[in-house]
Parts: structure tokens; sequence; C-alpha cells
């Protein structure tokens, strides 16, 4: 039978029954639960997926965690009896701390997010209901929020790839504008050094009666870079043709060999040479890297050309390649996207086009309207991002030397806009 | 001919044998000297510390024996630290060429490592198609690799339990020689299916993938026969890549000893030249 | 016959190449399911296109053999490897090792034929990088002069003998990496991106025809 406590002065209470029930801690004033929980459905995603939102709390400290409880259905409304899905310390999860970007990102910066997605030993299925609750935690204590309801959808289109999309378009816009203006004007090029030896290789190798050496390069016909060979190859055909010059073009790749023969016959026919054109110019080797090495190195050493092209893409075996193509006294032009390689073809050869050069190639030697206009295109794309990052560096620096928080304003543009 | 002209047109046979005596001798007789440890190894390992146990740890093993002095090492140093860990280890290769290799590699440190088939690791083997796989990785495992390596149903293996996809990996490294390798697998993995992934390379790649590196696209990068060195050191083991880090060092101090003498010919031919043609 | 050169395989460029490049920004597991299944159509085309290298390969080295060109005796030691080595790996089910981790015929001829052969090729290049640099790294101007100092700090940097007799190397390699070295990488890579873009753009929208192989029509 309970004691009447009406004679103790009410001052003495809470010490009388801090004293009678010491064990017991005044959770509900000093750990309030999570306030405005905001659940829903994962934006801009494939389903399977459900957000969890809400705000920081004024007593967000080291000694405080997070934990985020779900189970499945709608009917459930005690959060104890949620499975827990994820626990972390109250300065992680923060929508700061998140990779969206601010056109879609909800929320504050200090505001809690978390994604509860499938997988790691959860299952959510799109179309059903999901009960979710958060629980504060300070050492023993643990409130938890109202449980919320959602449920994951799959989405049609990813905002968050918005910006990605606009550059996509914009560039290609920009490509075909500058195909149509180089229909109507001529554009100036500038020369590309390689490039002019082209011509100077295929008369030595006229001069001295020995034939020229080919490659497309390591990569199939779906890379640019054997794409832009194929085209070259082109117009190193058409010369020799009419210098009357053996070619010797071995392959890697059947589909390429295909390819490059159609492109040297008709190159062939362009040069009025129709007669001269061999089949078995374009040959297949083999597509393992150092069978094919092996190969062209015997090539190199029998039949002695006088001029190596090593144009596309290239692996380990550019420098077996150059170097074999060197000691047989050659000039050497090469062209290649693989800036791995590059050190290698710059010491060993006479001339490298070096990255894009490769493929401003095709445009210098053919001087079509829509290589050309391409190419435009892409230097004004370059200066673009050359001027965002000039103007990005600028205010990097100011912010940093002056102290200054604005330019971070423009950095993270920039940083989700790319 | 002046000896400096001569010097210049030495044949090569000559560079060829030094750098041999230079690679042979120092593996006969090493020294030992200290690796310093690099950040970007450091990240690897740090990370794969710090996993918990029974974690997914994936490995693919994408060289071929060309690369195998320099890449195999670094996938010992890899398994014997994730065994150590007890990570459920998926081993696989997206090179054809490279996967015996692959398959005796991963059986050795697994059996060094008292570790069970099908329990603790799996070597997945080989499958056509490059990024393709990764792509169908991503989205279901299982299609991609319906067996493993040795016929066994990947269905039901311990070791993957609760694995659907690539989403389900805890760590990803690609160990690669070129093409697909590392960038293939940030694009078609990484990026799309948020994994966090590493990088291991040869020496001549290494630089390429320092972009990616320090943009945070891949946490860290084990760069050639050092990095394998490096990572050694840092487990405690140390293995063929540390003793062939003397042969490595003495061959490129002798390249370098080769290239000043070379331009000291060059130019004292240049300096001749201008003598000569102010006598005139 | 040109409408089915020329005019079918653009329009099937056109409409896969918009449909994927779509498929990037359409999260929707239907959009998943198209990607999946195209690179599974892809993987099977690849082990095809695989047939068709070999096929090309007996066919070429046939022709050589036939006519007795010079060098046909090589061609026969292909033929001898390739139909050799298809009928062990057959035989052995493609497996480098049985059950009980003997070595197979097929595992063999990998472990003691091609192991060593590509090892062989690739350490070539360390010969050939040592007289490369001898023929060519000379400090002709001041450009190449810059590039052959940051050359040799990078190769004592990066071993630990060139650490110990030149200790800053270390530092001062790791900065040229991280630093300079990412720096140009990304300028290039920047510059083939967008000329990949570019390329990607015009293949699909039919202005650049060359892959068909030919000429103008």
């Amino acid at each position: 039978m309970m004691r009447r406590l009406t004679s103790v002065p009410v001052f003495l209470l809470p010490l009388t029954v801090s004293l009678l029930f010491p064990s017991v801690p005044n959770a509900q004033t000093s750990l309030p639960p999570p306030q405005s929980l905001d659940l829903y459905d994962t934006p801009s995603d494939g389903g399977g997926s459900l957000t969890v939102l809400w705000p920081a709390a004024s007593y967000d400290g080291p000694d405080v965690r997070y934990q985020v409880l779900m189970a499945e259905g709608t009917t459930v409304t005690d959060p104890a009896a949620m499975k827990v899905v994820a626990e972390f310390p109250a300065n992680r999860s923060l929508v700061q701390q998140t990779r969206l970007p601010w056109w879609t990102r909800k929320g504050e910066p200090t505001d809690h997010l978390f994604v509860i997605r499938s997988g790691k030993g959860i299952e959510l299925k799109d179309g059903n209901g999901y009960s979710v609750a958060v629980a504060t935690i300070r050492g023993d204590t643990r409130t938890f929020s109202p449980v919320m309801h959602a449920t994951p959808q799959p989405n049609w289109f990813n905002w968050n790839e918005v910006n990605n999309l606009l550059i996509a378009l914009s560039f290609g816009g920009l490509v075909f504008y500058t195909i149509s203006q180089a229909k109507r004007r001529d554009i100036f090029l500038r020369r590309i050094p390689g490039l002019d030896a082209v011509d100077e290789a295929i008369g030595r190798s006229t001069e001295l009666g020995k034939p020229i050496l080919y490659l497309t390069g390591a990569h199939d016909m779906s890379d640019p870079s054997t794409i832009a060979a194929a085209v070259i190859l082109g117009r190193v055909a058409k010369r020799t043709a009419a210098y009357e010059t053996e070619l010797m073009v071995p392959h890697r790749d059947p589909i390429t060999m295909a390819v490059c023969q159609e492109i040297t016959k008709q190159a062939y026919l362009e040069a009025g040479k129709p007669d001269l054109f061999k089949e078995d110019a374009n040959f297949f080797i083999t597509s393992d890297q150092f069978s094919y090495t092996a190969a062209v190195d015997g090539i190199m050493l029998r039949k002695k050309p006088a001029a190596n092209f090593f144009m596309g893409a290239y692996f380990a075996e550019s420098l077996l390649l150059t170097e074999t193509g060197a000691s047989t006294g050659a000039i050497q032009i090469a062209g290649t996207d693989s800036d791995h390689q590059l050190p290698f073809f710059v010491t060993t050869c006479d001339y490298t086009l070096i990255g894009e050069e490769l493929y401003a190639a095709s445009a210098y030697l053919s001087r079509e309207p829509i290589q050309i206009g391409t190419l435009r295109g892409q230097d004004i794309g370059k200066a673009v991002l050359l001027t965002v990052i000039g103007v990005g560096t600028l205010l990097a620096t100011v912010g940093v030397v002056f102290q200054m928080e604005w330019p971070q304003l423009f950095l993270d543009f920039f940083k989700d806009v790319k | 001919m002046a000896f400096a002209e001569r010097m210049l047109k030495i044949d090569r046979r000559i560079i060829f044998l030094v750098i041999g005596l230079c690679t042979l001798l120092p593996l006969l007789y090493p020294v030992g000297l200290p690796i310093k440890i690099s950040p970007e190894v450091r990240s690897v390992y740090d990370y794969i510390d710090k996993l918990p146990e029974g974690s997914v740890f994936l490995l693919s093993l994408d060289f071929d024996p060309a690369s195998k002095p320099e890449l195999h090492p670094q996938a010992i140093a890899l398994l014997r630290h994730a065994f150590r860990k007890n990570l459920r280890v998926i081993a696989m290769t997206l090179w054809v060429s490279g996967t015996g290799m692959a398959d005796q590699l991963v059986t050795q440190v697994a059996k060094e490592t008292g570790k069970e088939k099908g329990k603790d690791y799996v070597f997945l083997g080989w499958s056509p198609g490059g990024s393709a796989v990764i792509i169908n990785m991503g989205q279901d495992l299982y299609t991609s690799f319906p067996s493993d390596y040795n016929g066994k149903p990947t269905k039901g293996q311990p070791v993957l339990d609760g694995v659907q996809s690539l989403k389900d990996v805890s760590y990803a490294i690609s160990l690669a020689a070129g093409n697909p390798g590392v960038e293939a697998w940030y694009v078609f993995g990484k990026d799309k299916y948020k994994f966090e992934l590493g990088g291991g390379c040869t020496g001549v790649i290494a630089p390429g993938l320092y972009p990616l590196l320090r943009s945070g696209q891949i946490n860290g990068l084990i760069g050639g026969l050092r990095g394998a060195a490096e990572y050694e050191s840092l487990i405690g083991q140390k293995g063929r890549a540390v003793a062939g880090m003397d042969a490595q060092s003495v061959t490129h101090v002798a390249i370098v000893v080769l290239v000043v003498l070379c331009n000291i010919f060059y130019f004292s031919i240049r300096q001749q030249g201008r003598q000569q043609g102010q006598v005139r | 016959m040109i409408f089915l050169r020329r005019q079918v395989p653009l329009f099937i460029t056109l409409i896969t190449g918009l449909v994927f490049a779509a498929q990037y920004y359409v999260p929707h597991p239907s959009s998943e399911l198209l990607l999946t299944s195209a690179t599974k159509w892809l993987q099977i085309i690849g082990g095809f296109a695989l047939v068709l290298g070999v096929t090309s390969l007996f066919h070429l080295h046939a022709v050589k053999i036939r006519r007795k060109e010079v060098g046909w005796g090589y061609s026969v030691v292909l033929y001898a490897g390739m139909l050799g080595t298809i009928t062990v790996g057959l035989i052995a089910g493609g497996k480098e090792s049985g059950a009980d981790g003997v070595s197979t015929a097929f595992g063999w001829v990998y472990n003691f034929m091609m192991v060593p052969l590509q090892g062989t090729m690739f350490a070539i290049l360390a010969f050939f990088i040592a007289s490369a640099a001898y023929r060519s790294f000379r400090a002709r101007s001041r450009e190449a002069a810059v590039l052959l100092i940051a050359a040799v700090i990078v190769m004592m940097g990066r071993v630990p003998l060139g650490e110990y007799l030149i200790p800053l190397s270390g530092d001062v390699s790791q900065w040229i990496l991280n630093v300079l070295n990412a720096s140009v990488r990304r300028a290039i890579l920047i510059g083939v991106s967008l000329g990949a873009v570019a390329l990607s753009l015009k293949i699909i929208f039919g202005i650049e025809r060359s892959y068909l192989g030919g000429g103008k029509e």
C-alpha cells in the first residue's frame, strides 16, 4: 500500500522521487524523439528503395546515435517490434554528405537523410507498403519517432543525371551546328606536323622501292581510335595507289580487316588504279597481343618497310613494335589515344599524333566539312571546359586566400553540374 | 670515328647484356632495402583492414601471363590479407588467357591459409563479353556465372550467401593489365551499382589511373611491382615483389646511368661540332 | 543491295544508338532488363567473332601452304599448334587441372608453353626500354631536358635504391605523379572523351559512315 506523501513539502518532491526510484531516468524531457520525420519513395531510381529525412536535433552530439527501423506492411504501429536496418552516429548520414545535386536535394544540409535499399539482407519490393521509424539513442535511452508509411516505386527518369543529359544534348547540338557552318564557309585548321610527314614518308618509301606498313591498333571497329585509323588508312592508301607503292596492313581483328579492305579498295578506285589493288594487302594475323607483335616484328625485319604507321589504340606491344621498326631504319609515324603508350611512341617515332590529334587527323587529311565541323565543335567544347576550370580555380584560390565563403557556392554549383 | 660517336652508336646487344646482368645479379644476391609505403597503396590496405569479418570481397584478376611478374604478387598479397581478415572472397577474371593462372593462384593462397572452396572463397572463372559481364553481374551474378570454374552451381554456395549482385559486394578490386580493367569496372560497375572500388595495375598504366584516384573514383591504387612490394610490407609477408625490388632498383639506376652517359656523349659531340665550326 | 548494305545498317545504328543513349537516363527495371539482354547478346556475338577470327586464320595459312609461299613451313607449325591445342583443350574440357589437382595436357600446354612465351615477350620490353632510352633520351631542346630530368627523378623515386641515393626523389616523384601527371592525363582524357562523344554522335546519326567500308555514294 502506497504511503501518502501529502505531508512532504512540495520542493522536496523531486528529491524524494529520485531517492525512492534512483534508477529511473527522466527520459521524456532529456531525449526527445526525432521530429518532423519524412518518409518517401526514393526519386529517380529503379525502385526497391525508400528515403527517410529528418531535421538535426539540438541534442545531436558524439554520444547520440540514430537507428532506422523498418517493417513490412503499413499496419505496424509499434517501432520496438521493427527490425533495425541501420545504426550510425549523429554526425553521419547528413544531407550535405550525400552526392545528390542541388536540384534534387531535399531538406537542409544539416538534416539527416538515410536511403533504405534492397540488398545486404533487406528486400524492398515495389508496390508493397513499408513502415519506418527512427530511434534516437543516448546511453541506455532510446526514443522512437512516429511510424511513417511509404511504398517504393520505380521511376522512368533519373533527374540526378539531367545535367549530364543537358550537357550531352548541348554538345551534340553544338557539333551539328559547327558541321553546318563548315559546309558554308572555310574553317582554319592548324598544321599537325605528323600529318605533313605522311606524304614525306610515302614519298620516301616510293624512292627506296620499299613497302609501307600500316597498323590499325589493338581495338575493334567499335573504338573511335580504330575508326580514325581506318579513315587515315583511306587517305594513305590513296597516296600509295597514286605512287604505286606496296602497302601492307596486318590486322588483329577480322571485322576491322574486312572494313579496311573495303576502304583500301575504294581508295585505289578513287586514285584511278583499281588494277593495282591487292586483296591480301589487308591480312589477318591473330587477335593475341604478343603473337601479333611477334608476327609484325618478323614482317618488319624481313620486308624492311621504309615507313611504319602506328594508328589506333595500343598496349604493351607498342614499344616492341616501334623499337623493332626503328632498328630497321624506317620513318615512323604514330597516332594514338592510348595515353599510357604515348611516352614510348614519342621517344621512338619521328612524329606522334597525341590523343585527339588522331581524330583531328582524319579531318585534316580529308578536308571534309563534316570532319572539320566536328573538330570545331570539339574545340569550342574544350574552350568552355577550360573557362570553367579557370574560373573555378580562381574562385577556389580567392576563397582560400581571403577566407571567403561565397566562392564555395559557385564551386558547389560546378561540382553538381559536371 | 670519335669515341663519343662510337659510344652513341653502340650495338644495342651490349645494352641488353648490361640490363640482363642488372636484373639477374640482384635476384641471386639480394640486398633488401627498406620500402616506403605510398598513400595510395595504404588506402587499399586500410580499407580491407577495416572490413568486418564475413564481408564480401571481389577480386577481378584481369591480366594474362605476360603481366604475371607485376600483378601476381599483388594478387597473392591481397588474397593473403583478405583471408587473414576472414573475408568472403569472390575471384574472377575478364581475360580468358589468364583464367588458368588465376585459378592456380587463388587455389594456392587458399590452401596456404587453410580456406575452403565454396565456404570461404569461390573462383568464378571467365565469361565472354568484357564490360558486358560487369553489367550483367550488377543485375544478377548468377546469370553471368551460373556455375563456378569447376562447374559447381554458384547458387547455394555458402560463400555467396546473401550476394545477389554487385550491389552486395563490400569492396571490389580489379588487378588490370589493360582493357577491360579498372576503368571498365568503374564505368560499368561502381558508377552504376555503387560499391567501393580499388585498383591494381602494371607500372606502365599506373600514371593513367591517377586522375581516377585523385577524383575518388577509385579509393586506392597498387601500381606495378613497387605497389606489390609495398603491400607485402604492409601485411608483413614479404614475397616475390620485395625480392624483385632489388633487381628493379639496380635496373632503374643502370638506365639512368646510360641516359646520363648518352647525354654526355651527345653534348661532347655538339661541343666538338661547334668548335670545328668556329675554327673554320 | 545498296539498301541492305547501307540504309539498313544506318537505320539499325540510329535506333540502337538512341535507345541505349536514352537507357542511361532511365532507371526503371525494364530499361535495365533491356541493357542486360543487349549485353547478353553482345557476349554471344563475341563468341561468334572468335570463330570468325579462327576461320580467317585457318584460311589465310591454308592458302599459304597450298601455294607454298615463302615461310609456308611456319604456317604448318601454326596449324599443328592450333589443332593440337584445340584437341587437348576439348579432351580436358577446357580445364588446366582435374578435380584431383593433377595438370591436364591442356594445362601442360598452358603452363609450359603459353605462360613462358607470353612472359618472354613482355620481358623483352625491359631491354627495349633501355635501348630506346639510350638512343632517344637526349636533351636536344629545353623541353626535352625538362622531360629528361622528370624521367630521371621518377625512375629514381620509384625504387628503394633510388630513394636511398637521392632521399628527396620519392616525395618529388609522388608530387610529379599526383599533380603534374594527373593534370596532363586529365587534359588528354577530356580531349579524347570529347572526340569520342563527337565521333559516336556522328556514327549514330549516320554522318560518319567509314566503318561500313567504302567511300561516298
